[in-house]
């Protein structure tokens, strides 16, 4: 109980002393995981819309296959995306694995099912008749689409919150793609892991704690944004 | 005066005609009234002629040009407004919505202007910043109409526009309503009641089994509307 007693107060010292190493790691997590969502969300919405307001073969299938992608374990994708980038795989030449870059990719894969799932949920329990009142007043498709997606901001930032929250705190495909490289590719759950396997709880738990600080946020952020899209729909 | 004529309309559901092959002709200036039975297809037609629905077959014609449903759907835009039985609001305020309706090319200036006399003919200048979303019934459709006063289409349609109305609200949608037409706009109305419109409508067009049937000739509404004016 003391060693315990004395991990978590070291944690906070190292939280509050603006300890390098730790900040460096939070900022490579967070470095990563919000380019992985700038990149994943716009193409995630265009699709999400597709599926929502389209009609073409093949529909109900795609939603399904994102249905079932939300329920693949973090690993396998990175196992998958691992033969990918490896020297023997197809895209060896690229020279990607055990770079920041690879866990980005890694992080879209795993944040697109959910942004599309979300977002198709989202936008399908949207009032059809904002769609056709918008075409019927002479707007364009994407100034539609536009209008579409800020009338259910709420939703969709929500599945933006959802996948952040998915893929910050994800360890299988970083820990495989990036290969938890010292100032590189070592991120908080990489990280949490290998200090914790040495015995080194101190600055996992302090890592620990921004997670934690970062998801009671998220949660926070994302049952007033619920809220707010719930009282204006 | 110019006549948009539609012809050979069809449209099924699960193997039910909803329309066999109507025809309807749409004159500027002037207001149709569709009636029918629940589930007689006046909703379907009103969507078909607004581009949300694909008929099986369509054909229109705008007395220089023969159009098929493609060419239609392209020329339709800003040509022909729909309006939902309980209109859309976006969000934002009264304004904001009005603001939709306009060309973005416009300059600020005039779009303005164009807003502030929208709101003053609509009588909606009182609730011009409150949320649209939070306005009633009556008031939804009076920012539709502005919207489509704004909007200035050939042809409007209208679905049920006073359902669920208090007798002012519907004297001020109709009242807005005869001004559309005034102006030159094509009006088809879909109601349950004929008699509300009767002022206004210049032809009753009833819907049964698919056809439309003409019920009662434009003289017959002037006489009934003065009838009931001096009753």
């Amino acid at each position: 109980m003391d060693a315990l007693l004395d991990a978590s107060l070291q944690a906070l010292r190292l939280l509050f002393s603006g300890d390098r190493a730790l900040w460096e790691i939070v900022g490579i997590s967070f470095r990563v995981s919000l380019l992985a969502l700038l990149i994943a969300t716009p193409p995630a919405v265009l699709l999400a819309f597709a599926l929502a307001y389209g009609n073409f073969p093949g529909r109900r299938l795609t939603i399904a296959v994102f249905s079932t992608l939300l329920s693949v374990p973090t690993v396998v994708i990175g196992l998958t995306l691992y033969l990918i980038f490896s020297r023997q795989g197809p895209l060896g030449e690229w020279r990607l694995l055990f770079t920041q870059s690879a866990m980005i990719v890694g992080q879209i894969a795993l944040a697109f099912p959910m942004l599309v799932s979300i977002g198709h949920s989202a936008l399908q329990a949207a009032d059809r008749r904002g769609w056709e009142t918008a075409r019927t007043l002479g707007a364009s498709p994407l100034r539609a689409l536009l209008t579409i997606v800020y009338e259910v901001r709420f939703g969709l930032l929500a599945a933006v919150l959802a996948s952040f929250g998915r893929i910050i705190s994800e360890v299988g495909a970083s820990m495989m793609l990036g290969g938890n490289i010292l100032h590189h590719t070592r991120n908080i759950p990489t990280a949490i892991a290998l200090e914790t396997s040495k015995g080194e709880f101190a600055q996992g738990i302090a890592l620990g704690i921004v997670l934690l600080v970062l998801a009671a946020t998220l949660n926070i952020l994302l049952h007033h944004f619920q809220g707010r899209g719930f009282v204006g729909s | 005066m110019t006549t948009l004529h539609f012809r050979d309309i069809y449209k099924h559901y699960a193997r039910r005609p909803i329309l066999a092959g109507l025809e309807l002709c749409l004159r500027t200036g002037s207001c149709t009234l569709l009636t029918g039975a629940n589930g007689a297809g006046k909703t379907t037609l009103l969507r078909i002629l607004g581009g949300f629905e694909k008929p099986e077959t369509f054909q229109a014609d705008t007395g220089c040009e023969h159009l098929n449903w493609r060419r239609y759907r392209k020329l339709l835009q800003g040509s022909v407004l729909y309006l939902h039985q309980q209109p859309y609001m976006f969000e934002g305020s009264v304004r904001d919505n009005l603001s939709f309706a306009l060309d973005r090319s416009l300059p600020k200036a005039e779009r303005e202007q164009r807003i502030q006399t929208a709101l003053q003919w609509a009588g909606l200048d009182k609730i011009a910043d409150t949320r649209a979303k939070t306005l009633s019934g009556g008031e939804y459709q009076r920012v539709a109409l502005a919207r489509a006063w704004l909007r200035k289409p050939r042809i409007l349609l209208l679905d049920e526009p006073t359902a669920n109305m208090d007798r002012e609200a519907r004297n001020r949608t109709i009242s807005l309503l005869r001004q559309l037409r005034d102006e030159g706009m094509a009006l088809l109305i879909a109601s349950h009641d004929p008699d509300c419109f009767s002022s206004l409508v210049n032809e009753h067009l009833n819907l049964d089994a698919g056809r439309l049937q003409t019920v009662t000739p434009a003289p017959m509404f002037v006489n009934m509307s003065l009838l009931q004016q001096a009753s």
